[in-house]
């Protein structure tokens, strides 16, 4: 059983039928995937499974060759019947969906050459040419969220990475985007800087994002999110909640990768749950 | 055995000279910088004629010693292809088309060297590929580039010591020329080397200036 299919709604996010490859390797195989509004969806797999390539599919970052996607019911990739390769819909239009899709990269990718405030005004100032007022004082309010509106004039050199990547949800939100892509946002940070981003996102799953997060932190997937989505070899393994995908797992694949991650997410259940 | 009063009575000359110089540089500098850029975005941009032109541009203008392509500017052109051109526009042709290959390496490479992940980011809120190079990439791109771009500079001013083989009266011809009623090539060289010294080292020292300031 899917969430995607128990709820009546039109889902957020549409993806039929994708496909990718490099070369001869295809990385995604004939994925289709819904979400729905306020989901939290872990996308987990072990690495080459596709995972981080189809999040970046999502906001078109790396370029399907087959497929079509939708995001809030406007189509952002297809593959007109017949064509061999599929193509975006204009570039001004993809430019205009990814303002609505936040990304959080797994190295951060903060602007060193602008203060964290600048960071996070910059979707809104250049992209939307939004009044520099009410960009600031939103801007202000989502650090403050995060907890960095203090290191608002701060350059991102001088922040942790738990800082950092803090810092770059709140750029991602400030764009207010209809859902929020998480490409592995913890993998690169010191285990002892985690938790604090973790937090930072559990409290924005609270708040009913809809969160899609490539992870390797099976806490967060099994505390956080609605759902877990595992992907091996580039196609969907299984998909359901968190418990019955992880804790009761049908598939071997899943089952060999829980094992592998068990003694981390015992590590992290305490963590979490005292938050 | 010295005597440094020939630089004196001819200053006037050397004067006129390193103007001539001078705005060699200024113009074969903004020229190849303009130039550089186009063939720069030549080579980085999505269509396959244009990457492979303008690496042969770069690796033809590399490979060619400037004295032997300033030599043929001025004198191949007119007898191969029956173009008239002055010695001072084939100077400027010659060096802007040689520090051009040279800008657009530096310029290439510092569009190059910055991370993917920041273009990502860039894209990622849904900036477009120009608003992503002015406001992400060629801030980012121009502080690495400074240091690479001020050194080439300096390279360009000292060659411009070559057009004098073509009789451009620059500070090099000058000084052959004073040399040549004078007598006393030894004194006038020396003079032109500590010109180029007492320009070119305070102009390293700001283009370091301008980097650390950043």
């Amino acid at each position: 059983m899917t969430s995607s299919q128990t709820s009546g709604t039109a889902p957020l996010v549409s993806i039929r039928g994708l496909s990718k490859s490099y070369g001869q390797h295809q990385v995604l195989k004939n994925i289709d995937l819904d979400v729905h509004e306020g989901e939290v969806v872990a996308l987990l797999g072990s690495s080459g499974s596709g995972k981080t390539t189809l999040l970046r599919c999502i906001n078109l970052l790396e370029i399907p060759d087959k497929g079509r996607i939708e995001i809030g019911g406007s189509a952002i990739f297809d593959t007109p019947a017949g064509a061999g390769r599929g193509a975006a819909v204009s570039q001004r239009q993809v430019n205009g969906l990814r303002s609505r899709v936040g990304m959080v990269f797994q190295h951060f990718n903060l602007f060193p050459h602008m203060s964290v405030l600048e960071n996070v005004m910059e979707g809104p100032r250049t992209v939307l040419k939004e009044n520099p007022a009410t960009n600031r004082d939103r801007a202000m309010d989502y650090l403050g969220k995060v907890g960095m509106a203090s290191f608002a004039d701060r350059r991102p050199d001088k922040l942790s990475g738990g800082q950092k990547q803090r810092v770059s949800i709140a750029r991602a939100l400030n764009m207010r985007p209809q859902v929020m892509l998480f490409d592995e946002p913890t993998s690169a940070l010191d285990p002892e800087l985690v938790g604090e981003v973790l937090e930072t996102m559990m409290s924005l799953a609270k708040e009913g994002m809809t969160m899609i997060v490539v992870t390797h932190e099976l806490g967060f997937a099994l505390e956080v999110a609605s759902r877990v989505v595992f992907l091996d070899q580039g196609c969907i393994d299984a998909d359901g909640p968190p418990a019955d995908v992880l804790l009761h797992p049908t598939s071997d694949r899943v089952q060999s990768f829980v094992n592998r991650f068990h003694a981390t997410a015992e590590l992290m259940r305490p963590l979490l749950q005292n938050n | 055995m010295f005597d440094w009063s020939v630089i004196f009575q001819n200053t006037d000359l050397i004067v006129k000279g390193l103007g001539i110089t001078i705005y060699y540089t200024v113009l074969t500098t903004v020229l190849g910088l303009v130039i550089g850029l186009v063939i720069a975005v030549a080579q980085i941009c999505g269509f396959r004629f244009f990457n492979w032109a303008g690496r042969l541009f770069v690796e033809f203008f590399r490979n060619v010693p400037l004295l032997v392509w300033l030599l043929w500017s001025y004198y191949a052109l007119p007898i191969f292809f029956g173009i008239n051109i002055s010695k001072q526009a084939a100077g400027i042709m010659a060096l802007s088309l040689y520090g051009a290959a040279y800008y657009a390496e530096i310029l290439r490479a510092g569009i190059q060297s910055l991370e993917r992940g920041q273009s990502d980011a860039a894209r990622a809120l849904g900036m477009s590929g120009a608003q992503a190079m002015r406001r992400i990439i060629l801030p980012q791109a121009f502080r690495r580039m400074i240091p690479p771009l001020a050194g080439q500079t300096i390279i360009q001013m000292k060659n411009t010591t070559l057009l004098s083989v073509i009789t451009v009266p620059d500070l090099l011809y000058q000084a052959g020329y004073i040399s040549s009623f004078t007598y006393r090539p030894m004194e006038i060289y020396t003079a032109i080397g500590v010109v180029f010294l007492l320009i070119l080292i305070p102009s390293n020292y700001i283009a370091r200036k301008l980097e650390g300031h950043n």
